[in-house]
């Protein structure tokens, strides 16, 4: 029995620790990701992904003076962007449900707290490739589907959104 | 809203004009459905890589020697929080300060556990939320960020690593604790 085979995926990681980056990568190579392009701030990293156009973004949240969520922000409505829906995984300490909210509105697809391990973030890979969710373009909003594909279909309220 | 196709051939979803000007004021938005022209599954196949036993297990051997490694630079990030509460103690602390504070111990936070100290992560994350959002620091708030990050240096003093049992479960609700009691005087 194998796995799922990560080798042809190329990955960009933004954070301003340089060891958290050391360690993303080398769980990425021990995964068998071939290729990791980092970054240690937001502005950086918007032009490493211009350049590399990788398939999976890790980011920090807090990398003063920048953020992750500019990041995203730019990743999703920049004019620029190569690939507005790349998926995006915030990696954080923050875990607040208030910031996981802020996250997940600026258009992130997941989120995976610090401390990270290997498992963790092994988990979350598979998940991104096994999520089919579609983009949604709502007053602000662009980015993954927010609701849930189950509970989404099992809703019938009366303020089921518009589609 | 129209979305464009791209030079890339991409289907390019644009902001529409209510995004530009920011009102969105009016009812209830409709959502637009996009599907993303490519997909990570078409990079990743299900199949043909490593079990997820051996890929967790090849990712934690080679990250062996980083994250024996940690000790010794976190060290540094200690004492680059501990010359922040200095500076911060030797004056009247502002916002400004105090973030300066909040950004140090939240990289702790973060790199503790992952590096195999959970205790370090639990104590920076009770200081991250004593810390956030705080303007000011009196006297008594700075006894707690003082008691934060002597009880760090101990943990590596003592280099307990793990959860260490009853002490990893007790910590968090004595520092929890003694945020509140501080709080309550005034601090």
């Amino acid at each position: 029995m194998t796995g799922y085979d990560f080798s042809h995926m190329k990955v960009l990681v933004a954070d301003d620790s340089r060891h958290i980056r050391s360690l993303v990568k080398t769980f990425l190579s021990g995964f068998g990701v071939e290729s990791v392009t980092q970054a240690d701030d937001a502005a950086a990293a918007f032009v490493a992904f211009q350049e590399e156009d990788p398939d999976l973004v890790i980011t920090d949240w807090n990398m003063p003076p920048t953020s992750g969520l500019d990041l995203v922000d730019q990743i999703r409505n920049d004019p620029d962007s190569p690939n507005p829906y790349v998926p995006i995984i915030m990696l954080t300490g923050f875990t607040e449900l208030y910031r996981v909210r802020m996250a997940r509105d600026t258009g992130v697809s997941t989120f995976l707290a610090k401390p990270v391990s290997a498992a963790s973030l092994y988990k979350r890979l598979c998940a991104m490739v096994d999520d089919k969710r579609a983009f949604v373009r709502v007053g602000r909003f662009f980015g993954p589907d927010r609701r849930m594909a189950k509970r989404s279909a099992d809703f019938a309220g009366p303020e089921r959104r518009r589609a | 809203m129209a979305d464009k196709t791209g030079k890339d051939g991409q289907n390019r979803p644009l902001r529409n004009s209510a995004d530009k000007s920011g009102d969105d004021s009016a009812a209830p938005a409709k959502a637009r459905t996009m599907h993303p022209p490519r997909h990570l599954s078409d990079r990743v196949p299900k199949s043909g890589g490593p079990t997820p036993e051996s890929a967790i297990l090849a990712a934690l051997n080679s990250a062996e020697e980083l994250i024996e490694g940690y000790q010794g630079w976190a060290v540094d990030d200690l004492e680059d929080l501990w010359r922040a509460f200095q500076d911060a103690a030797d004056k009247k602390a502002g916002p400004a300060d105090i973030r300066q504070m909040f950004d140090i111990a939240h990289e702790i936070r973060g790199q503790g556990g992952t590096f195999g100290f959970p205790l370090i992560t639990a104590i920076s994350d009770s200081l991250c939320k004593y810390l956030d959002q705080r303007k000011e620091m009196a006297a008594r708030a700075g006894e707690v960020v003082r008691v934060h990050i002597l009880a760090m240096k101990a943990v590596f003093r003592q280099e307990l690593k793990g959860d260490q049992g009853a002490l990893g479960r007790e910590l968090p609700k004595l520092l929890a604790h003694l945020r509140d009691r501080a709080d309550m005087g005034g601090g």
